[in-house]
């Protein structure tokens, strides 16, 4: 476990902010998650790094949860404060020999979009899509920072998006093609949901991943 | 001669560390007692992988204190990592040491013996610095391959008192396995936390597998547990290997794909029944073993019914059951519907009479066949052992002899304690 200093913090929504922490030797793989907490506190809490993995700060994407012990706090974080890091941890990462001859379908909900800006930010010379599903528009994060031909805004709450409904629904009404790779990052019950889309759409198994956020 | 007790709870890995530990203290003069006389020294290598696990070796460091009080008592294993500081304010327990300085076992109750007292700073903390395990608790040689684990699953605390994954270095795996069968080792089981994540330089675990499995010598390998997510089909590839023993303990945890996705498990159902029908293919009658976590958190009676349908349909030669327990720290302490107590119980008896009318089925039909049984007990005529398939034997024989095969023709089966096959030279 290291300790860093944060750098900046940038609010998105009322609810939702980005620590951007000092980098020192920390190494990870693109899609790979931290523990974070406050220096000398047994507290932590896995977040997924948004940052890409040659930006030379560590970025992740907090939601702040209501009762929640740490993401309160965080969110009080000033710069020079010192976090504990320990990580990278998980497996939940592309395959060196996809990324330049595959296509790639990322589908996320909520702060599930962290570990895919990573993807994204990595290795932008990808070909994918992005499908993001919110309730409204402004938990779009930084959608400015995607290629718009890409990136497909699902909100569910209201008609403010590229696609007025679930992710799920989108798939449903826009298949997606055997050869795809399927990266799925977000809730429980749309992970569920969309791997049987994707499974009936001719997705063979191997090229499903997922990572659930509770 | 001082005199020595060892108590182990929980996984082959820490059977296999006792094992080194104890051969250790023998080859230095020390005499292996059982753990209910009386000893100079009591090691506890403990588990705290369920809240049952630590509440045994809480019972275990009384045991070993009201037996002699005067004694050395260590308590090791996962429980000394996760418990340190309740631990240490014992004051009947010596020494509390974590697994990272677990194989330094030795020179730290040689030190104490020496009146001196070391610091964990002065003690090895080489992971896979143990020794040879021929004078431990076991027939079948076990080989550690990795410790620790980068996994995560949310219920799981060993990646807290395990550590990171470590991998062995391939060549001292080679060197330690040609080592153990040329003193004599008939069966090889290859230990870890989670072994399918071995990566050394360039090998990966099928690599070091199929390198095991081309030495030279009688011998037959045995993989312990296996995480279903860490392998291909090099691997399954090498289940037909001569050497390789027809089973695998394949940790399923939940018969259902939304429990498993809470449980941060990298597999669904449909891929695990595709490992086991593609493994069945070509050996009709592998035997597949599992554990099923009962009570997770928010486990409905759907899930649960989907577990137990997959117990009855993959036909599992044996199932450990085990009620979840919140452990502190891990992902799931924090997920709302937690199940009740009373349920779990409930729950985990019909899971339990499924899983036995299971193996019942899967070990019926040994009968009739010949099993290769390494012999690992003998009381008079009366030998047992384990088939290469890992189900228990019992036959009648003159002459026997402990760590020999025998190719042995089943005739029977018993079902009185636990399923054993009962048989006669073939």
């Amino acid at each position: 476990m290291n300790s860093h200093k944060v750098i900046s913090l940038r609010n998105l929504t009322p609810s939702t902010y980005i620590i951007r922490l000092e980098k020192k030797d920390f190494t990870f793989k693109t899609g790979q998650y931290i523990t974070l907490g406050f220096s000398g506190s047994i507290d932590r809490r896995e977040y997924s790094i948004y940052s890409a993995e040659q930006d030379p700060y560590i970025e992740v994407l907090i939601k702040e949860v209501e009762d929640g012990l740490l993401s309160k706090k965080l969110k009080k974080c000033k710069p020079g404060d010192e976090l504990d890091i320990d990580g990278a941890f998980g497996h939940f990462s592309l395959k060196t020999d996809e990324i330049k001859n595959k296509k790639f379908m990322f589908i996320s909900t909520g702060t599930g979009i962290s570990p895919i800006h990573s993807f994204i930010h990595t290795h932008p010379e990808m070909d994918y899509t992005l499908l993001h599903g919110i309730r409204h528009k402004e938990e779009a994060y930084e959608k400015e920072s995607y290629d718009s031909n890409r990136y497909v805004l699902c909100t569910s709450g209201e008609n403010t998006g590229d696609f007025n409904g679930r992710v799920t629904e989108y798939l449903l009404k826009n298949p997606v093609s055997p050869d795809t790779i399927c990266y799925l990052c977000g809730n429980c019950h749309m992970i569920y949901e969309a791997y049987d889309i994707l499974e009936k759409q001719g997705i063979k198994l191997g090229p499903i991943h997922t990572e659930v956020y509770f | 001669m001082k005199t020595i007790a060892f108590k182990t709870l929980g996984c082959r890995l820490n059977q296999y560390e006792t094992d080194a530990l104890a051969s250790k203290f023998q080859n230095n003069a020390y005499k292996l007692v059982n753990f209910d006389e009386e000893a100079d020294v009591y090691v506890i290598n403990s588990c705290t992988v369920t809240h049952q696990s630590d509440h045994k070796s809480r019972n275990f460091i009384n045991q070993a204190n009201k037996r002699n009080k005067d004694s050395v008592l260590v308590v090791t294993g996962c429980m000394a990592n996760n418990a340190k500081e309740e631990l240490e304010n014992k004051d009947e327990i010596n020494y509390v040491l974590e697994n990272d300085n677990k194989s330094a076992l030795y020179s730290l109750v040689e030190a104490h013996f020496n009146g001196e007292v070391k610091h964990p700073s002065q003690l090895n903390n080489d992971l896979f610095a143990y020794g040879s395990t021929e004078k431990g608790f076991h027939t079948r040689s076990m080989i550690k391959i990795q410790d620790g684990c980068d996994n995560f699953c949310t219920f799981c605390i060993i990646p807290s008192v395990r550590g990171r994954a470590k991998s062995r270095p391939f060549e001292a795996i080679l060197d330690n396995v040609r080592s153990v069968i040329t003193n004599g080792a008939k069966e090889v089981v290859i230990t870890g936390v989670n072994i399918g994540r071995y990566e050394y330089e360039n090998y990966k675990f099928d690599d070091l597998i199929e390198a095991i499995l081309n030495l030279d010598g009688d011998f037959r390998l045995r993989i312990s547990s296996l995480e279903p997510d860490g392998f291909g089909d090099k691997f399954l590839g090498l289940l037909s290997h001569p050497k390789m023993t027809p089973h695998l303990h394949l940790c399923l945890q939940s018969g259902s794909d939304e429990v498993l996705l809470r449980m941060r498990r990298m597999y669904t159902i449909k891929t695990f029944k595709n490992t086991v029908e593609k493994v069945r293919v070509i050996r009709p009658d592998f035997n597949f073993t599992t554990d099923i976590i009962i009570g997770f958190p928010g486990e409905s009676e759907t899930d649960f019914t989907d577990s137990c349908d997959m117990i009855q349909n993959m036909e599992f030669g044996h199932v450990h059951t085990f009620k979840y327990s919140i452990r502190k720290g891990t992902r799931a302490e924090r997920m709302a519907d937690q199940i009740p107590e009373k349920l779990k119980t409930e729950r985990s008896e019909v899971l339990r009479g499924i899983a036995e009318e299971s193996k019942l089925k899967y070990r019926s039909q040994f009968v009739g066949k010949t099993q290769r049984v390494l012999v690992e007990n003998i009381n008079g005529n009366v030998a047992k052992g384990y088939g290469e398939h890992y189900i228990p034997v019992q036959f009648e024989a003159e002459n026997i002899k402990t760590n020999t095969f025998y190719d042995i023709l089943v005739t029977d089966i018993n079902n009185e304690k636990d399923v054993v096959l009962i048989g006669k030279p073939a």
